[in-house]
């Protein structure tokens, strides 16, 4: 259970977080969703200590994360594969992270294994793949057998086989009763994953939501040509649709493709076009976070 | 807390990176014995005073040092900066999310790899330095260290202890300056500033600038904690160094708490290294606090003044004034004390000693104050008028009881005319006065103890003030002294021998030498017949109604005799010979003439000056039954210059005062070991003086002269200065060679 209240956080005069509150609940896979800059990775940081707030709280099971002796043992974090050194081997990485929280060192083994990398365990990281070093950023999370789990982007760089087993291992996480919070700036992905979305934009919470209500909540319209349009537009609102003109033709809601069908039949209108348009999670993305693109459009002018 | 720690050493101990630091430990060693055999090459090629001049290897760490105290300092810095390059630093700050304990459970580990290394780093740069100086190690030098040092020498292994202790203290260094400084190659540079670029520019400062700052280098301070002999007292060298990781592990805790860099972690750390640097320098104010008015008087010569009482045992009575004058140390070292130098004579004026000869004191003063005085018997201080102190009666060899108590009238008579002009000042004019008197001026120095520079005559002052004051002398160096204590016949057998053996010397010289004007003849004859001849018909000396006899010929050419002047030409063994050539020609002139520049008067007076000291120190013979006993020893031991070993002696009888200041045994068990020095002519008297202390000293100088320290040889002086600084006495059988011409 991780619980962010209030937070705002400033880098010099940019306010990467503004105001911020959500919560991620247990058994569940949230998806942490926003376009680069939106202040993901900036929220996870803050969660895990290594930024200070300027306002606001981020707590890991009603405690913040400093306060934990063996914090390894809450929370498991990928936040960056890169953040390792290239000189010691997996398994010793591993090994001096485990020793810093009080983990026996039969995990390392038991993690390696897990993530597939038993076999390389004893390569220096230096050699190792982007992929591999995702392997094991998340055998690190894993290591202390942690109730809360975030990953930063965790599918960056791994094959198609891998992002499968990410999801996977995910859902069976979150399937095990854990907290898991993961960030994407891909709504695709989200959609195949996460049961729970928390959007932000700009650094403000755009929505926080369960992915079956969103959904919903863009539901797709009717594109209709006809001949008359203007007279069928009415008998369409007439019948409790909304229409709105469109170059061409009639964005109607409301109505479904086969309702619509038969008024057209009972009116004698000819139809030209009867085309039901299912509006994607992405155009729903994009919709709610118009705000922070043109925000990141400005600042990659700057 | 323990487990951060434990991954701490997980961590470095699992970097190949650190074994390559590993590794390179090997370069201070290599530099260390290239170093040293760059210095013995140099020095192997020198002779003489010029091997004095060598710096001393010390311990033999030197350069090899500040690369070893800068390579544990890379270490620490890599050990937080490298996990700031690779992004490390997130993973471990999640690990490990207090961050000043995550910075600090570096520590442990680091230390203890640090210390193993760096203490087996500093015994294997030690012996690496001495097995290529070998056995040049031992040899003594100017400042009176040796060139180098073997772990036998006290303090060595204390300095090579708290060298390698100060290893991990400079990987701490480094260690907080990454943490405040995060980028491995900003640190770096800081740290080469600080170890290496900093202290070269010290050292090109002139002195004493120059020494001070660098003694607040990171590098020199282990040894001013061990030794004791640096700019800084120990303390404060010891808080310096612990002011550098100190304030370097405060500005990184800041820095690695606060979001930002900038000044505050600059500010936290300066603070503490302020404040420890602030109260270490305050804080010791065990220098001592002199009474003393001191104004400038000369060429870096400062004067002073004391007032004593005339009488001591009357303290409240009649006081006179008493000049000092000092050399200050030059601030080089830090001030281990004074150095006193009492001045010969009896008469002489230290404070002219210092004007002229305070030279041969350059060195010393890199770690003492050099203090001398114009004791009361000065002869031209004035309270008895110098004309008076500055001649006296002629002596005459007495044949008989009636001749002896002839001299001894004579010499009251000649005693009373300078004693009426103030007689309570002329009856103390002893070296126990003088010796409380210098007492006084300790008292006024602020100093708990003194150590004694003695030079000739003032070697019975220091005695003296050993037997009244043991407990303030730290040190006591006799040079060309007599041994106030000896009895007649031992002082008379040391003479004569000493003379005999430098007549026969001239002798020797004579036959080779073209420019003696003997040569070619048996010089040794050619004096004894002219004595002889003296002895049954005075010599007259042209142009005067004065004539000399044996025993004149004698006391005239005794100065000569044994001091033959520089080599190789020996001008006053040329003068000698010239001088006998003469008067066995009938005219004494050669004699009469040097005498007479010396002390215008044509035979050697018996001077006041000496006679009031002298006299009062007893050094006298009981009564004619004793000179007569010493003059027939004489005769027997001394074929060519008896009699004029009583000379002296001759001068006090009847003299007219009380022996303020007899002969007494020194406390021996409080003194500490003597260290003295002395020529052919002088080395079996200060042997004997030196020898009232058990464990003492000397240096013999294998040739003619008088007074080696004042005189400048570098020799004596470099064992003195050994002496002096670390109270260290040559071993038996010390001897120093005049320099080959």
């Amino acid at each position: 259970m991780i619980a962010v209240t209030d937070l705002t956080m400033r880098y010099g005069d940019a306010l990467a977080v503004d105001d911020l509150t959500f919560e991620v609940r247990p058994g569940l896979v949230t998806g942490f969703l926003g376009p680069n800059g939106a202040g993901k990775s900036t929220t996870m940081r803050v969660i895990l200590g290594l930024e200070t707030p300027d306002a606001g709280t981020a707590l890991v099971g009603g405690r913040p994360y400093v306060s934990f002796r063996r914090p390894m043992r809450e929370v498991g974090a990928l936040l960056d594969a890169g953040a390792v050194h290239g000189g010691r081997t997996a398994a010793m990485h591993l090994r001096c992270l485990a020793r810093s929280n009080d983990i026996g060192r039969e995990r390392v083994g038991e993690v390696l294994e897990q993530v597939g990398l038993a076999e390389v365990a004893g390569r220096r990281i230096a050699g190792f793949s982007l992929g591999m070093r995702q392997r094991l950023g998340i055998a690190a999370a894993l290591l202390g057998d942690p109730g809360v789990l975030m990953f930063d982007e965790p599918v960056n760089g791994l094959d198609p086989e891998g992002i499968r087993w990410i999801r996977e291992l995910m859902r069976r996480l979150a399937g095990e009763g854990r907290t898991v919070l993961v960030s994407s700036h891909l709504m695709s992905e989200m959609a195949l994953t996460a049961d729970h979305l928390v959007v932000i934009g700009r650094g403000r919470l755009v929505a926080d939501t369960a992915m079956a209500e969103l959904a919903a909540r863009f539901e797709g319209d009717v594109l209709v040509r006809a001949a008359g349009q203007e007279a069928f537009a009415h008998v369409l609102r007439a019948s409790g649709a909304s229409v709105r003109e469109e170059p061409g033709g009639l964005s109607v809601t409301g109505l479904d493709a086969s309702r619509i069908g038969e008024l057209a039949l009972r009116h004698g209108v000819a139809l030209r076009e009867l085309t039901p348009r299912g509006a994607s999670l992405e155009e729903a993305f994009m919709e709610l976070t118009e705000d922070s693109l043109e925000f990141a459009a400005e600042g990659s002018t700057r | 807390m323990m487990a951060a720690v434990a991954a701490e050493w997980l961590k470095l101990r699992s970097l190949r990176s650190n074994l390559g630091l590993l590794a390179l430990s090997a370069l201070p060693v290599l530099l260390c014995a290239g170093i040293a055999y760059m210095v013995v090459r140099g020095f192997d090629r020198q002779t003489g005073d010029d091997l004095l001049r060598f710096e001393s290897l010390g311990t033999g760490l030197g350069t090899g040092l500040p690369v070893a105290y800068f390579l544990m300092a890379a270490a620490g810095t890599l050990s937080i900066t490298s996990e700031h390059a690779t992004g490390m630093i997130g993973t471990s700050l999640v690990a490990v999310p207090r961050r000043q304990v995550f910075l600090f459970a570096k520590i442990p580990a680091l230390a203890a790899v640090t210390l193993v290394i760096g203490q087996l780093l500093v015994f294997c740069m030690h012996v690496a330095t001495m097995a290529v100086v070998g056995e040049r190690a031992g040899h003594v030098l100017i400042d009176g260290r040796t060139l180098g040092l073997s772990l036998a020498d006290p303090g060595v292994t204390a300095e090579l202890l708290v060298a390698g202790a100060a290893m991990p203290l400079a990987a701490m260094t480094g260690l907080g300056l990454g943490a405040a400084i995060r980028s491995a190659a900003g640190t770096l540079v800081t740290l080469i500033v600080l170890m290496f670029v900093l202290p070269i520019v010290a050292q090109a400062l002139p002195s004493p600038m120059g020494p001070r700052i660098a003694s607040y280098m990171f590098e020199n301070l282990p040894a001013q904690i061990a030794s004791g002999d640096g700019v800084l007292a120990p303390p404060v060298a010891g808080a310096l160094l612990l002011a550098h990781p100190v304030a370097a592990l405060t500005a990184g805790a800041v820095a690695i708490a606060a979001r930002g860099r900038g000044v505050r972690p600059l500010l936290a750390g300066g603070l503490p290294a302020a404040l420890l640097a602030g109260t270490a320098v305050v804080a010791p104010g065990a220098a001592a606090s002199s009474a003393l008015s001191w104004r400038p008087c000369g060429e870096s010569l400062e004067c002073a003044s004391v007032q004593v009482p005339v009488d001591w045992s009357k303290q409240d009575g009649r006081t006179v004034t008493i000049q000092v004058a000092r050399l200050p140390a030059t601030g080089a070292h830090r001030v281990m004390g004074t150095v006193l130098a009492v001045p010969g004579g009896p008469g002489g004026d230290g404070v002219e000693d210092l004007r002229d000869k305070g030279g041969a004191f350059a060195t010393l003063r890199q770690r003492f104050h050099v203090v001398s005085l114009a004791p009361r018997n000065t002869t031209d201080l004035g309270v008895i008028p110098f004309d008076c102190l500055a001649t006296g009666p002629w002596i005459t060899l007495p044949a008989d009881r009636a001749a002896y108590d002839r001299v001894g009238a004579r010499n009251r008579k000649y005693a009373e005319e300078c004693r009426a002009a103030d007689p309570e000042y002329f009856d103390h004019l002893d070296s126990a006065s003088v010796a409380r008197d210098i007492d006084a001026i300790r008292a006024a120095l602020g100093e708990p103890r003194l150590s004694l520079v003695a030079t000739s005559y003032g070697g019975v002052v220091a005695t003296t003030y050993a037997r009244l004051f043991p407990d303030r002398v730290r040190a006591l160096y006799i040079d060309g002294s007599i041994d106030h204590q000896a009895d007649q016949e031992t002082r008379l057998r040391h003479r004569t021998a000493a003379v005999e053996q430098q007549f026969a010397r001239f002798v020797e010289w004579c036959k080779t030498a073209t420019a003696c004007a003997l040569n070619g003849r048996d010089a040794g004859a050619a004096w004894r017949g002219l004595v002889a001849a003296a002895d049954r018909s005075p010599v007259p000396v042209r142009g005067s109604d004065t004539a000399y006899s044996g025993f004149d010929f004698k006391v005239a050419a005794a100065p000569d005799v044994i001091s033959p002047g520089p080599a190789p030409d020996f001008p006053n063994w040329q003068r000698f010979a010239r001088s006998i050539d003469r008067a066995t020609a009938g005219d004494a002139s050669g004699f009469a003439d040097l005498v007479e520049q010396v002390t215008k008067s044509l035979k050697v007076p018996s001077f006041r000056g000496q006679n009031v000291t002298q006299c009062a120190d007893g050094l006298m013979f009981a009564d004619y039954g004793e000179f007569r006993r010493l003059k027939a020893l004489g005769e027997r031991l001394s074929p060519n210059f008896a009699g004029n070993e009583l000379w002296h002696r001759l001068g006090c009888v009847g003299w007219p005062t009380p022996v303020g200041n007899p002969p007494a045994p020194m406390p021996a068990d409080r003194l500490p070991p003597i260290l003295g020095a002395g020529t052919w002519t002088d080395h079996g008297d200060v042997a004997t003086a030196a020898a009232r202390v058990p464990g003492s000293a000397t240096i013999r100088y294998e040739g003619p002269g008088h007074a080696l320290y004042l005189s400048g040889n570098q020799c004596v002086i470099a064992h003195a200065n050994r002496y002096l600084t670390y109270l260290r006495l040559p071993p038996a059988g010390a001897a120093c060679e005049p320099l080959q011409p």
